[in-house]
């Protein structure tokens, strides 16, 4: 017997409870697009969707923080670039010295223009970018290169930023940098043996010399002994009697060391020791400078032949900037193509989520047709049962 | 005479049976009536000679319509109803709550957000506006968690006070079924039918069901006891009451009134729904975002304890006021071990590394500060006043407790008359604190012959970690890897035959934990989601936002090892990345959901069949009724028309005298 009142009501309230919850669950997913709109909703799909978001928001960071990695290498590319102009040109104007005629007044032009070509080289080192030292490694507030002059000139450039490399996690896993150590840049470090220009008899000794790129071997003679200067004879050491095959000669500067074979000098004079591999492109400059005004006094000969070396140290330092150059654009090819493959990431991360999430209307308004004509069909049927009595009959 | 009582008693019949189908009728909508019907049996027959004659109709009484086992169960299903009902209301609101999913983003945003931000500092770790962004991260994350654990407590607070009201509701059914238990007890005993009243008592046993499981037991004239929680609280007429309150494990319980033995384990109705709540489910949920919090708080602050930002070192730091002096009664404890302090002298720029030993079970705070105050470099001093460790420089004076090598050997014996000068540098990558020893092979000047270091962990009683050349072939000044990160270069000099040198270096300048454990130096402040927040040194100065480790403290070391922490699983957190954690956490509270909303379809629809089950047995239904009245109301005509019969026969015969 189900055709009691309370069974009627009971089985048609329920009825409509089930079709009103079903109704504003279908109402929520068309209004909102989506099909999981809290947790519950799909549990394992909602551990999807917050993993993919999180995951979207990650990427995002990773190629936000790209796009300034590569800008900044740009950057960083550029000045090196320029540098490389620069050095360009002074090698043009040093191979013109060496093959035409050019008087001391005409040398101290050019060594005019080299000057102004190192003092751009410096303000190319000392490039920032959003307030920060491209070149000075892990150090980005401080100007990485202090110049030292003397009556405004530059007699020496000093790297004061960091040896340490900035890294930061360009992508899951993946280290990168994009500010260089500038000393990295603009200094070769791969030592080789010195070679003695001069006419001495002085040579190389069998230590490894600190001494870095091209160094004036000063030799006197004080009457007994020859005597040896690497710091334009603001120290000596005595040479011994039938010298030394490895004698130190120290520059009480820097406290750096030359290992000089003192056993074949013949004569005083002033011999220019280079050590290839050692090169930085302000002191090739300075030097190259140095030596168009030759303060040192340097016969016509000895200069040219100079002069005409000093393109070997301007080829070191030009291969220096060229793999550096080679360098940064690898590493804003690698960067750029990381950013690519975390876009393609983030879009996959994306679509999954949205796929996970969004709901498919076409089948929510099918949904909602078919519930309300279920709702439709509960109250009718109720009102029918409800409508058929005994009672009517009974006179 | 008989033909007028036969006549009679079918009249009477009749006429009760119509009152029984009119008050059927008149409940047809009366929640717990149960439909009654009226029991006829024949009159005792009397015997006339051979023949034997009925009496008449006898009413014999009036039943309700009802099945024991089909109402007992639907009793139980309530129960269960009550209390996946409570639960899944309870949890529906947590998990808005948790705001994921929704356009605003939740707490798993602000964490992504946190770390995200950290990430952007480690590419420009001087610069305020990444070091404020940082900040402004942090205290985003701290307010949600903030907003979530006070939305719990208060939650929890809601579910203990709504547990105190619905015993109030148990208590006044329990008072009212005992009342109409001994009105009833009262009738039945003098020989009448209470069904209404059982009804009526019936009903507020449903309606208790709802709040809390019950289990009845019938008695004699009508009387049904009535047992919550194992614990009978009606007997009869008497009811008992109970009452909730807290055990000595922080759980909720119900117990007799001023008992005070509070039971846990209850089940069903929204009473044990509620009591689920607050001591399992949402316990459990704020139980997982405190580990949560916490877990961040204490990694993030163990590694920026031993860091500095771009503001450098410092002249004052001050702790947080501690509940305890002594580090034993530390919550979470700390550790025997030690605390280095670097010391800088700014006007000289020497920089000394002082040890202070920690005995988590004797020391105090008072005892910490003593001993940094006895450092025998001048330069330094603390105090421990109101729990509260400080640490003060003098003037012309910085102190840190970074882990960077200091540049010189920390001990050396060189024999040779022109030693070089050693320098070293780098920053450690190992993960535990060691001595370096560095012993020269051969003898002779830097940078000639065969001159090579040998390299020794474990201070010389370990492993050779590294052979370096330091003759032909190296230029005095050029920097040697040792490897882990640590550099060392040589000067020009002469080094004698066993020449050694010792190197400290170290991945944790606080292996005791006490830095991080009394907020020295610390980024975030609090114990959980409920007052976690970033220190206010921090928010006052984002240049301390720890980034550098190394000594020129322009690196961005420590910003990396914090940013590693997203992707760091942690065994306070069952071994999961902080982000997972709390993804698992949300997830989890919508499983909890899910299943309690199929738990609750499913029970609705066992009611839904049940109640449809006992309606055909104790519904009303009007047509039924109406058939029945149509029945009684011929029989009731007929007997009338009888009894006339009989009247009138009786008449004749009168006439006939």
């Amino acid at each position: 017997m189900s055709g009691t009142l309370s069974n009627i009501y009971s089985n048609v309230s329920f009825a409509l409870q089930l079709h009103t919850e079903a109704l504003a669950r279908l109402q929520e997913q068309a209004s909102t697009g989506a099909r999981v709109n809290r947790a519950s909703d799909d549990p394992s799909g909602a551990y999807q969707i917050l993993g993919q978001n999180s995951q979207e928001r990650l990427l995002g960071n990773y190629i936000d923080g790209l796009c300034e990695a590569v800008n900044t290498l740009g950057l960083s590319s550029t000045a090196i670039e320029d540098v490389m102009s620069q050095i360009v040109e002074v090698k043009t104007r040093l191979t013109q010295i060496s093959s035409g005629i050019y008087g001391q007044e005409q040398r101290k032009l050019i060594a005019q223009g080299i000057n102004d070509a190192l003092e751009h080289i410096v303000l190319l080192a000392n490039t920032k970018r959003a307030g920060q030292y491209l070149f000075g490694g892990s150090d980005t507030d401080s100007p990485p290169y202090v110049a030292e002059r003397t009556d405004g000139k530059i007699t020496a450039v000093t790297y004061n930023g960091s040896l340490e490399q900035r890294n930061v996690e360009a992508a899951p896993g993946v280290q990168s940098s994009s500010f260089y150590v500038g000393d990295n840049i603009f200094r070769s470090n791969e030592r080789g043996d010195p070679v003695f220009l001069g006419d001495t008899g002085a040579k190389a000794g069998t230590g490894t010399s600190s001494v870095r790129g091209d160094v004036w071997l000063t030799v006197i003679h004080d009457g007994s002994n020859y005597k040896l200067s690497i710091d334009d004879g603001a120290s000596y050491v005595i040479v011994p009697a039938g010298g030394d095959v490895n004698q130190a000669v120290t520059d009480s500067r820097t406290k750096r060391i030359l290992y000089v074979d003192s056993t074949e000098i013949t004569s005083t004079g002033v011999d220019l020791v280079r050590i290839p591999g050692t090169y930085d492109i302000f002191h090739t400059l300075v030097t190259i400078r140095d030596m168009l005004e030759n303060d040192r006094g340097l016969s016509e000969a000895q200069l040219q032949g100079l002069l005409i070396n000093s393109l070997n140290s301007l080829d070191e330092v030009g291969g220096l900037l060229v793999r550096a150059q080679v360098s940064v654009g690898s590493r804003i090819g690698f960067l750029d193509d990381l950013k690519d493959s975390l876009q393609k990431l983030q879009y996959d991360a994306q679509d999954e989520a949205a796929r996970v999430q969004e709901a498919d209307i076409a089948q929510v308004a099918i949904d909602l047709s078919r519930r309300e004509v279920l709702y439709q069909m509960s109250l009718s049927v109720a009102a029918k049962i409800m409508s058929m009595s005994l009672l009517d009959f009974i006179a | 005479m008989d033909s007028y009582s036969i006549g009679i008693s079918g009249l009477t019949a009749a006429q009760k049976a119509l009152d029984v189908i009119g008050n059927n009728v008149a409940n047809a909508a009366t929640d717990g009536y149960h439909r009654q019907r009226i029991e006829l049996t024949p009159e005792r027959t009397s015997q006339v000679g051979d023949l034997i004659l009925g009496g008449g109709v006898d009413i014999t009484g009036i039943t309700r319509m009802l099945d024991g086992l089909l109402e007992r169960e639907i009793l139980r299903q309530r129960s269960s109803l009550g209390q996946v009902s409570q639960e899944l209301a309870t949890l529906g609101i947590v998990e808005n709550a948790f705001g994921e999913l929704s356009a605003a983003g939740g707490l798993s945003s602000a964490i992504d957000e946190f770390f995200n931000a950290l990430q952007d500092l480690s590419a420009h770790p001087s610069e305020l506006v990444w070091q404020t962004q940082v900040v402004t991260a942090a205290q985003t994350m701290a307010g949600r968690f903030r907003t979530l654990g006070e939305f719990l407590a208060g939650l929890e607070t809601q579910v203990t006070i709504e547990a105190q009201n619905t015993i109030e509701q148990v208590n006044t059914l329990l008072t009212q079924i005992a009342d109409i238990n001994q009105k009833i007890q009262r009738l039945e005993i003098s020989g009448g039918q209470a069904n209404n009243l059982r009804d009526q008592r019936d009903q507020y046993i449903t309606e208790l069901s709802e709040l809390v499981s019950v289990e009845t037991i019938d008695r004699k004239f009508g009387v049904v006891d009535v047992c919550v929680v194992g614990i009978g609280v009606v007997t009869g007429g008497s009811a008992t009451e109970l009452e909730v309150g807290l055990k000595e494990d922080g759980s909720l319980g119900v117990s007799i009134v001023d008992a005070y033995n509070y039971n846990s384990d209850v089940q069903g109705g929204r009473l044990g729904g509620l009591l689920s709540l607050k001591n399992d489910t949402m316990a459990e949920v704020h139980d997982d975002l405190d580990s949560l919090a916490n877990a961040l708080i204490q990694q993030i602050n163990e590694y920026h304890v031993q860091a500095v930002g771009s503001e450098g070192s410092f002249t004052e730091l001050t702790g947080w006021v501690m509940p305890s002096e002594n580090l034993a009664d530390f919550d979470p404890p700390v550790t025997d071990g030690k605390i280095y302090i670097r010391v800088i002298d700014t006007g000289t720029g020497t920089i000394t590394r002082n040890e202070i030993s920690v005995d988590a079970s004797t020391d105090s705070l008072t005892t910490i500060a003593a001993a940094i105050s006895a450092i025998p470099i001048p330069g330094l001093n603390a105090s421990a006043s109101l729990s509260k460790l400080s640490i003060t420089a003098d003037t012309g004076y910085e102190f840190d407790f970074l882990p960077a090598v200091l540049s010189s050997p920390t001990a050396s014996t060189l024999t040779a008359g022109t030693p070089p000068t050693i320098s070293v540098s780098g920053i450690y990558t190992g993960t535990v604190n060691d001595t370096l020893r560095f012993t020269v092979s051969g003898a002779g000047s830097v940078g000639n012959g065969s001159l090579e270091l040998e390299v020794t962990d474990g201070g010389g009683a370990g492993e050779v970690i590294a052979t370096l050349n330091i003759g032909q072939g190296y230029a005095a000044s050029d920097l040697l890897d040792v490897g882990n990160g640590i550099r060392i270069s040589l000067t020009a000099g002469d080094f004698g035959a066993g020449d050694n040198f010792d190197v400290d270096v170290f991945a944790d300048t606080d292996t005791s934990g006490v830095l991080a454990a009394v907020g020295i130096n610390t980024f975030f402040a609090g114990s959980g989601a409920k007052n976690i927040a970033v220190c206010s040194d921090i928010v006052d100065s984002p240049a301390r936002v720890a980034t550098a480790l190394g000594a020129d403290m322009t690196d961005n070391a420590n910003v990396l090892r914090l940013v590693g922490l997203k992707d760091q699983t942690m065994s306070d957190l069952d071994a999961l990345t902080p982000v997972e954690f709390y993804r698992q956490l949300v997830t989890g509270v919508g499983q909890e959901l899910s299943v309690r909303q199929m738990r609750q379809d499913n029970v609705e629809v066992i009611i839904q069949n049940l109640t449809g089950r006992q309606s055909e047995i104790s519904g009303v239904d009007i047509n039924e009724e109406a058939t029945q009245m149509l029945v009684f109301e011929q029989m009731f005509q007929a007997m009338a028309k009888y009894l006339n019969v009989i009247h009138s026969s009786i008449l004749t015969i009168m006439e006939m005298i």
